[in-house]
């Protein structure tokens, strides 16, 4: 190999970056407070 | 007096919402010993252990926990929950490379999200459906050595197909006026675009992705953007200009302190400028990258990096060092049991 291809070739198997996945919440928080509010408006 | 399940499960979301996954998670596995009737906080205990094992790359746990949620939330008939199980289970399936499995998970998030009427969950969706299509046409295109463009049909359309989602998606978080999430579409969308060989169409997007990873301070982003960018302009043959993102790349990775980042973008610089013929300065780069890689315990890397150097020092006419690089190269192989690499020092 000249170090011209080999470069090529590792550039080629470059990895590229992925963006993050993206992972669903199920916030506590925000479910007492949502309970607290219904309470507080006499909701069942 | 001893914690209650919820104040349990409160720190331990505290704790990984500022990023702390194992003391969370510590907290989680209290607040499920302790126990509640309360099958809807039961729930979020489990789906966010799940997520807290997946950011600890901890996949089984995390497969096991997101498994909990799914029974648990069609037990208690929440179909938003259940959607957001389904994606979470999805995910963590894709992770695993259990990419088929992975796919009917986020289409059952897709098809719960749009039932309800949930926009934001149908965006999500269809994002993690086109990260699974990505992932899988990563995977199919793995060992085949192929440059960038040049696919079998199969990787073809596996990736047009995660193209095609991440484009429903873009539209989708348009029409919300999610900056953030057009941002995360811009950046895979240039890649899918890279690996189908559509370098005009990649560095088009990534731009986009550029644009706003500043508008929103993200250094990560910012740094992954241009290195993305660098790796389009090669295939375009734009040596230069390719060297100034990686240049950024490299300036970003020192700040964020992120030394794997630092070493592959001084590689990468390295490679480019032994395209452009400038070998003293690629020695240059590949020298601060096996630096980096003997200080980070890399062997592979420190090995890439002593086949590089080997072979800047030919150009140059110095075979003394050449030759220093290539045993160096040639016992690491050895070592690591890099049968390939072990043959290529031979030659």
């Amino acid at each position: 190999d000249d170090p011209q291809s080999s470069a090529v070739a590792t550039l080629c198997s470059d990895h590229f970056e992925m963006e993050p996945e993206t992972m669903e919440t199920k916030s506590l928080t925000d479910y007492f407070n949502k309970m607290h509010r219904d309470v507080m408006m006499g909701m069942p | 007096m001893e914690a209650s399940c919820l104040e349990l499960a409160l720190e331990g979301e505290r704790l990984c919402k500022a990023g702390d996954f194992k003391g969370g998670t510590a907290f989680f596995e209290a607040a499920v010993q302790v126990g509640t009737e309360d099958l809807k906080t039961l729930s979020a205990i489990y789906s966010q252990l799940g997520n807290g094992y997946f950011y600890l790359k901890e996949y089984g746990k995390a497969l096991e926990y997101h498994r909990h949620d799914l029974t648990l939330a069609r037990t208690i008939g929440d179909r938003i929950g259940e959607g957001k199980a389904s994606g979470n289970l999805g995910n963590t399936l894709k992770v695993l490379g259990r990419y088929d499995e992975a796919a009917v998970c986020c289409q059952r998030h897709l098809d719960i999200s749009q039932e309800q009427g949930d926009k934001v969950g149908e965006a999500r969706a269809l994002y993690n459906i086109g990260n699974v299509f990505h992932a899988k046409g990563k995977q199919q295109l793995w060992g085949s050595a192929q440059d960038p463009g040049d696919l079998p049909s199969d990787v073809r359309d596996t990736l047009q197909r995660a193209t095609a989602f991440y484009e429903m998606n873009l539209s989708l978080v348009k029409e919300l006026g999610d900056r953030a999430a057009q941002g995360r579409a811009f950046g895979n969308l240039g890649n899918t675009h890279y690996l189908l060989g559509n370098f005009v169409e990649a560095i088009k997007f990534h731009r986009e992705r550029l644009s706003i990873a500043k508008e929103f301070g993200d250094k990560a982003a910012e740094r992954r953007a241009y290195s993305n960018l660098g790796n389009a302009l090669i295939f375009l043959g734009q040596f230069n200009a390719a060297t100034e993102y990686y240049r950024k790349t490299l300036q970003l990775s020192r700040q964020l302190k992120d030394q794997v980042m630092e070493a592959q973008a001084c590689y990468s610089l390295g490679n480019t400028y032994t395209l452009l013929q400038e070998y003293e300065r690629a020695i240059d780069y590949h020298l601060k990258h096996l630096l980096i890689a003997q200080e980070l315990n890399d062997r592979v890397g420190e090995g890439r990096a002593c086949w590089s150097l080997g072979n800047a020092y030919v150009s140059l006419g110095n075979h003394r060092q050449a030759l220093h690089y290539a045993r160096r190269h040639l016992d690491i192989s050895r070592e690591i049991g890099d049968r390939n690499g072990e043959l290529t020092a031979r030659m």
